[in-house]
């Protein structure tokens, strides 16, 4: 339904900036999806298997050098999308999953349960996020679903909020005192009539959301809270290459930075774009 | 409502949100796999010795009578012992708390600077090449992990140009004779030691500057909107039908109305730029309460674990309540 809305106007996103940050947006993420995709095509050698020296630096064969164990830089910078994108998505899927359902039926229902389910929800809200994730990641161990999880805890409150805030505007309105009229049940009110009012504004957090839990991600990692190696994982590779810069050797640090530099970038100006196309009236919302 | 009455209803309201976070923090760390005295031990620990550990920590008795006392020793300042090195958890936490809070506090000085100046002007030059140079630094800057940022300052200007170190708090034997506030740059002046002083500002540079950049993407973004907003107001047209001086239009009149929004979202990343400091401490070896943190995960010190993350709880709650304050001072009609 989006994509066709966004092919007929794609001459009107074209016409001012946020068009444009939503195509540049769009190509990073489409890079990214590829290199994570085709990942054993696109890389020269094993990510985790030594293909030459150590620590060489960039040069035809190693295009970004080689790292302390003599793996190949680029082969891992382009695995590690791989790791990336799986931890986001179930980290997004996990949270939207739980955040989702709880801010429809607490906002439809109002009343004790919302003022105790939100004050909860605004807690953990204000909390700075990193730390809690930090906490459950300590407990849990490392390992995709448990790092996954860590990171969901985090965002439940971020789609609980959003969704709760329309709902209870939603509820009001004519159409669904009028469903309750005819004598609707809750549950046909809530799927039929409120969902598929408030979903298109959960796009745009959905799609702000990876970009966060992929920044998260990397900073567990980078804390040493992440995947154990010597899966490829850009943070865990940032923080074993922090070690070697005093002796210079760049290419450690420099290339698995930008590659989440783009991925965040390219997420975050693409759900901008959304944003303003799908919300024109919300306007700036960070 | 008189302020006094304000200050005590946000005080009072903030306790419930204390107690929740509390609540959380024991219940991910007491009930989630992974059993805290096996993993001090050891696995192969023999089985009288754990429970003989379990009965002195209490971790043998309900969970509920657990949570209570838990919570009643947290309310008396009790935060446990650490296991790694016996001493009390809080003793070690307010040793380490000064470096955190100055490493916060100029971040936040750096951010607020390029906040203001920058989204003020990108505000007054709308749509010029200012205003597009401020939402290409703020989206760039926004997805600069800290860390990744804070290693590329080390290596320009610590690896290659020699300029500044590349971690720690203080050189050598450059710690401030007395300590009175446990911020080095403070106590340096107040014992008028101008060599300790530059020695931790040297050091301080680097730090403050990798988050007080990345946070201050996102200043930039609010100040502009919050200034676009109020240039485009009446009371602002009536000041330049006045005659009022550009200059003065632009701070005085429109920056000054904007302030209140902009302190509240300022107060709101204060959780952010604590999140920043957990990671900019790390990468830099700054000895503060989030390398502390970081660690005692390593060495499974579950009372500090603990106890770092209260604290940051309370550190957090305390800073919300004083934006709040700050912004019914300014603004009367909050309080209302």
């Amino acid at each position: 339904m989006f994509s066709q809305k966004i092919g007929k106007n794609i001459k009107q996103l074209m016409g001012d900036s946020s068009g444009v940050m939503f195509l540049i947006g769009l190509v990073l993420l489409v890079m990214f999806i590829l290199m994570a995709v085709f990942a054993p095509y696109i890389a020269p050698y094993s990510p985790i298997k030594p293909s030459g020296a150590q620590l060489l630096p960039p040069q035809s064969g190693h295009i970004m050098g080689t790292d302390n164990l003599g793996y190949d830089v680029f082969s891992r910078v382009i695995y590690g999308s791989r790791m990336a994108f799986s931890i986001a998505a179930i980290a997004t899927v996990i949270a939207a999953a739980v955040g989702i359902p709880t801010g429809l039926i607490v906002g439809y229902v109002g009343g004790k349960l919302d003022s105790i389910v939100t004050m909860i929800m605004d807690s953990v809200y204000t909390f700075p996020g990193l730390i809690l994730a930090i906490a459950i990641a300590a407990m849990l161990g490392q390992g995709l679903i448990n790092i996954s999880l860590s990171i969901a805890v985090v965002y439940i409150p971020t789609y609980y909020r959003v969704i709760r805030s329309q709902v209870v505007t939603i509820k009001s309105e004519l159409y669904v005192e009028g469903a309750k009229a005819i004598g609707a049940k809750p549950k046909t009110i809530l799927s039929k009539y409120v969902l598929p009012n408030v979903l298109p504004s959960t796009i745009v957090v959905l799609s702000m959301n990876i970009a966060d839990a992929i920044m998260t991600e990397a900073g567990l990692s980078f804390l040493g809270l992440g995947i154990a190696p010597p899966t490829p994982d850009w943070g865990y590779d940032l923080s074993k290459g922090q070690q070697f810069i005093l002796q210079n050797d760049w290419w450690l640090v420099v290339f698995p930075g930008l590659a989440i530099i783009l991925i965040v970038l390219g997420f975050s100006m693409f759900s901008e774009g959304l944003n303003e196309y799908l919300n024109p009236n919300i306007g700036e919302k960070r | 409502m008189k302020l006094k009455a304000y200050i005590l209803t946000r005080i009072l309201l903030s306790i419930p949100m204390i107690l929740i976070i509390l609540t959380i923090v024991f219940f991910v760390l007491r009930v989630l796999p992974g059993n805290p005295i096996l993993a001090m031990l050891g696995p192969k620990a023999p089985p009288e010795v754990v429970h003989a550990m379990e009965h002195q920590m209490g971790l043998d008795k309900p969970i509920i009578i657990q949570y209570l006392v838990y919570l009643s020793h947290i309310a008396v300042g009790n935060f446990g012992t650490s296991t790694y090195t016996s001493l009390p958890v809080l003793q070690e936490l307010l040793q380490k708390f000064p470096a955190t809070f100055e490493l916060t506090l100029y971040s936040m000085v750096v951010a607020v600077l390029i906040g203001i100046f920058l989204g003020t002007y990108a505000a007054y030059n709308f749509g010029k090449t200012t205003d597009v140079f401020a939402r290409v630094y703020s989206i760039f800057v926004y997805s600069f992990p800290v860390f990744w940022f804070g290693i590329m300052l080390q290596l320009v200007f610590g690896v290659w140009l020699h300029w500044l170190p590349v971690s720690g708090r203080s050189a050598p034997f450059m710690i401030p004779e007395h300590i009175y506030t446990g911020i080095y740059t403070i106590d340096a002046l107040l014992n008028g030691n101008f060599e300790v002083f530059i020695d931790a500002v040297k050091h301080l540079i680097l730090p403050a500057v990798t988050l007080g950049i990345v946070i201050s993407s996102i200043f930039v973004r609010m100040v502009r909107s919050n200034v676009l907003l109020s240039l485009s107001s009446q009371y602002v047209t009536a000041a330049r039908a006045r005659g009022t001086t550009e200059k003065k239009v632009l701070f005085k009149h429109a920056l000054k109305n904007a302030m209140p929004p902009i302190l509240t979202i300022m107060g709101l990343q204060f959780a952010l730029l604590l999140a920043g400091a957990i990671l900019t401490e790390t990468t830099f070896s700054w000895p503060g309460i989030g390398n502390y943190l970081i660690t005692r995960i390593s060495y499974r010190d579950f009372p500090a674990i603990q106890g770092a993350i209260v604290f940051f709880a309370f550190f957090v709650a305390v800073i919300s309540i004083l934006v709040d304050i700050i912004n019914a001072w300014i603004d009367p009609r909050i309080r209302y």
